[in-house]
């Protein structure tokens, strides 16, 4: 069946139509037809374009106001009889939409009803950024295409498996109890999905692998993935605790804000700019947020930008060993996202002298992965195996939406991991 | 009209709030024209305003890229026509009841029947100022307070005559803008500018009276009530040239002596000391506007 998958951010829809069924996800053998995005809504020169398999792309440059003309858009140019790839919406034959936060509502993917509507609504407040834009492409893509089925696809929800040893702050109970304060956990879908496709390319049985998931992008967070649940993350209630990132700061003494925040006179709006946007490779390098461009400087003798590489690469090996530790063990490693799916200078500092724990990189194969494909690059005859694993959340998303239709979308949920009330 | 059919609007006068309001519109991603009366005058105005953002980069409150966006969707113009097809305009020139008026008039006369008209004031009478208009009923009052930026609150303000859908879009125009609209009926000073005008003229007085030194008011008030900025400190950051007419004009409306200036105000605007901006108020301020003469006690604290 033909999946409409939509991504809608705060200016931006990205979008997929995905062929697949039972049949196909078993084989692996699901189809992407087409890829695209709307770029700049709310602006007049707003972009949508259109990357179709063994076509020229395309694109068109006009004004669209908000995410309904856009979800209009993409429908338009789905079935336009040149650029397009189905002949009329009818062909649609469900829409899964990606949802940042689950909250503990949703340990799964769904059907959207009106109750998980408002399951959505109420998770608005753990993300306002994400998910009113979310529910905005769901509103759009419902009333465009009548009654076909929506499933929604959450960021969360393949963490809800953790203990709540992982999940729980040392902070005050009340705080769990009246706000939800514990860890959620973000990238559920990449984790997932290359976890699932490291074992394949181990050929050994998800249930009896424990695999070290990092997916490094503009965002990063890693995963400890215990024989298929995920046990622990690096982010937290917010995607900001953990690793350093483009221009996040990760981890930090909590007793720095307030001291910060009273020493340079800032409001909390310019504290949370400041963590959120000006920190992590930038804030440390000065010069970017992109991992590019502070290799570039890296190499040219740029200590801050050399400094910043560091630090990066050290929290992930700090993570990896924790994560070891607490699966009792450690069969694979799998690099994800722009960065750990393209830096092999990354993948090398994160991964050297980590012989002890039984990880021997290749550093050959690892400095010449070919693009796109999914690989090993450990060494011969090592304990631990070394993925590079390109993430596809559109797929997970298309995948899950069979999924939930055929009735088999397994729940995250481990029995007896809920916290105590 | 919803929120997001609200996208395209004139802010007219690029003065300190103008400049303000235009930042904040802009980041709320809204497009706009900013109106001001000379090439010179709007070139000026796009500088002092790239010169703002640039600085809030530096206190971490916008990135380079926010920065690019904001003023991509500011086009200053001299061009009064340019206001034909917005869906609201925003007068934001001097606190002069006249000036005012002639300007509303000018707009009344281009801007669509049907679009709102807000005044940024924080004393003058909505209802006077849109007397003689042929569309008085779409004339309301809108009181920012400064910066526009970080400010949470914003007073809108009904004339006598203005109408509910005008009333509403402002509210909504507020809340687009990430603000509390806090709706006040027409008085002189509305709710903020009525309540902190006193506040400020009577720690003039203690200063003048000798009771404790400008300093030292500001400290005991910003400790013992929690103000971000002690009155003084603030009266200098807004200009104490405003904050003078600010009384003058409710002293005459209400005839309150609680709002009759202090003269050691007046004495202060004589000698040209108005404030922050010209370096010199009740305080010391270097080109940045940094106070220069804190008291030792007067530091961040952290606990």
């Amino acid at each position: 069946m033909k999946i409409l998958v939509l991504n809608c951010g705060s200016s931006s829809v990205k979008f997929q139509v995905i062929e697949t069924s039972v049949e196909m996800i078993a084989a692996n053998a699901d189809r992407t037809l087409a890829r695209g995005s709307v770029e700049k809504i709310g602006l007049s020169d707003s972009r949508l374009s259109l990357e179709v398999p063994g076509r020229k792309p395309y694109q068109e440059i006009s004004e669209i106001l908000e995410h309904r003309t856009a979800v209009e858009r993409v429908l338009r140019v789905l079935c336009h009889p040149e650029h397009g790839v189905i002949s009329s919406v009818a062909e649609i034959e469900a829409v899964g939409h990606r949802v940042v936060h689950g909250g503990e509502k949703f340990a799964s993917s769904v059907l959207v009803t009106p109750e998980v509507e408002a399951g959505i609504e109420e998770c608005v407040v753990l993300a306002p950024l994400h998910n009113p834009h979310n529910l905005r492409g769901l509103h759009a893509a419902k009333e465009l295409l009548g009654n076909v089925p929506h499933v929604a696809v959450f960021d969360t929800a393949f963490h809800q498996s953790m203990p709540p040893r992982a999940f729980i702050y040392g902070l005050p109970y009340q705080l769990y109890r009246r706000h939800g304060i514990r860890r959620y956990g973000f990238h559920g879908t990449s984790h997932r999905f290359v976890a699932i496709h490291t074992a394949r390319l181990l050929g050994r049985p998800l249930e009896e692998t424990k695999i070290v998931t990092c997916h490094l992008g503009n965002g990063c967070s890693m995963a400890a993935v215990d024989r298929g649940h995920s046990v622990d993350t690096s982010m937290g209630f917010t995607p900001l605790e953990g690793l350093l990132m483009g221009t996040r700061a990760g981890d930090i003494d909590p007793a720095v804000l307030p001291w910060v925040m009273a020493m340079e006179e800032l409001t909390l709006a310019q504290l949370n700019a400041m963590l959120n946007k000006h920190s992590g490779l930038y804030g440390v390098s000065g010069v970017s947020s992109d991992m590019r461009e502070v290799l570039q400087a890296r190499a040219e003798g740029n200590a801050r930008a050399d400094l910043a590489f560091q630090i990066f690469c050290y929290r992930v090996r700090k993570y990896l060993g924790a994560y070891a530790a607490a699966m009792e063990g450690i069969d694979a490693v799998t690099f994800t996202g722009g960065i750990g799916e393209n830096s092999p200078e990354v993948r090398e500092a994160c991964l050297t002298g980590l012989e002890f724990l039984g990880i021997e990189l290749d550093t050959e194969a690892n400095r010449n992965v070919p693009r796109g494909e999914e690989v090993l690059v450990n060494k011969p005859g090592s304990r631990v195996a070394v993925a590079v694993i390109p993430t596809n959340e559109e797929r997970v998303i298309a995948r899950d939406t069979v999924r939930v239709l055929a009735g088999i979308m397994p729940s995250f949920a481990v029995p007896g991991n809920e916290a105590p009330r | 009209m919803s929120a997001t059919e609200l996208h395209h609007i004139a802010v007219v006068g690029g003065g300190m709030m103008g400049r303000s309001i235009a930042t904040r519109v802009s980041q709320a991603g809204l497009s706009l024209v900013l109106k001001e009366i000379n090439e010179n005058r709007a070139a000026q105005v796009m500088g002092i305003l790239e010169d703002s953002l640039e600085r809030q980069i530096e206190r971490w409150q916008l990135t380079k890229s926010e920065k690019k966006a904001i003023l991509s969707r500011i086009e200053p113009t001299t061009d009064i026509q340019r206001i034909r097809d917005c869906q609201l305009v925003i007068e934001t020139i001097q606190e002069d009841f006249e000036a005012k008026r002639a300007l509303l008039h000018e707009l009344d006369a281009v801007a669509g029947p049907q679009v709102p008209i807000i005044v940024n004031t924080s004393t003058l009478s909505i209802t006077e100022l849109a007397q003689g208009l042929a569309n008085p009923e779409r004339v309301l009052g809108m009181h920012f307070l400064y910066p526009v930026t970080t400010q949470p609150v914003v007073e809108v303000v009904r004339g006598q005559v203005t109408s509910d859908a005008a009333f509403e879009l402002a509210r909504t125009f507020a809340r687009i803008l990430g603000k509390v609209p806090i709706e006040v009926f027409e008085s002189p000073g509305f709710v903020t500018t009525r309540v902190i005008l006193p506040l400020i003229n009577e720690a003039i007085h203690v200063v003048m009276e000798g009771v404790a030194s400008a300093a030292e008011v500001d400290l005991a008030m910003k400790l013992g009530y929690e103000f971000r900025t002690g009155p003084l400190e603030w009266a200098d950051r807004v200009g104490l040239q405003k904050i003078l007419t600010w009384l003058e004009y409710l002293f005459q409306e209400t005839g309150d002596p609680k709002f009759r200036p202090c003269p050691l105000l007046r004495k202060l605007v004589r000698a040209g000391h108005t404030g922050a901006a010209k370096g010199k108020g009740f305080f010391t301020y270097d080109a940045a506007r940094n106070r220069l003469d804190r008291l030792p006690d007067d530091t961040p604290r952290v606990a």
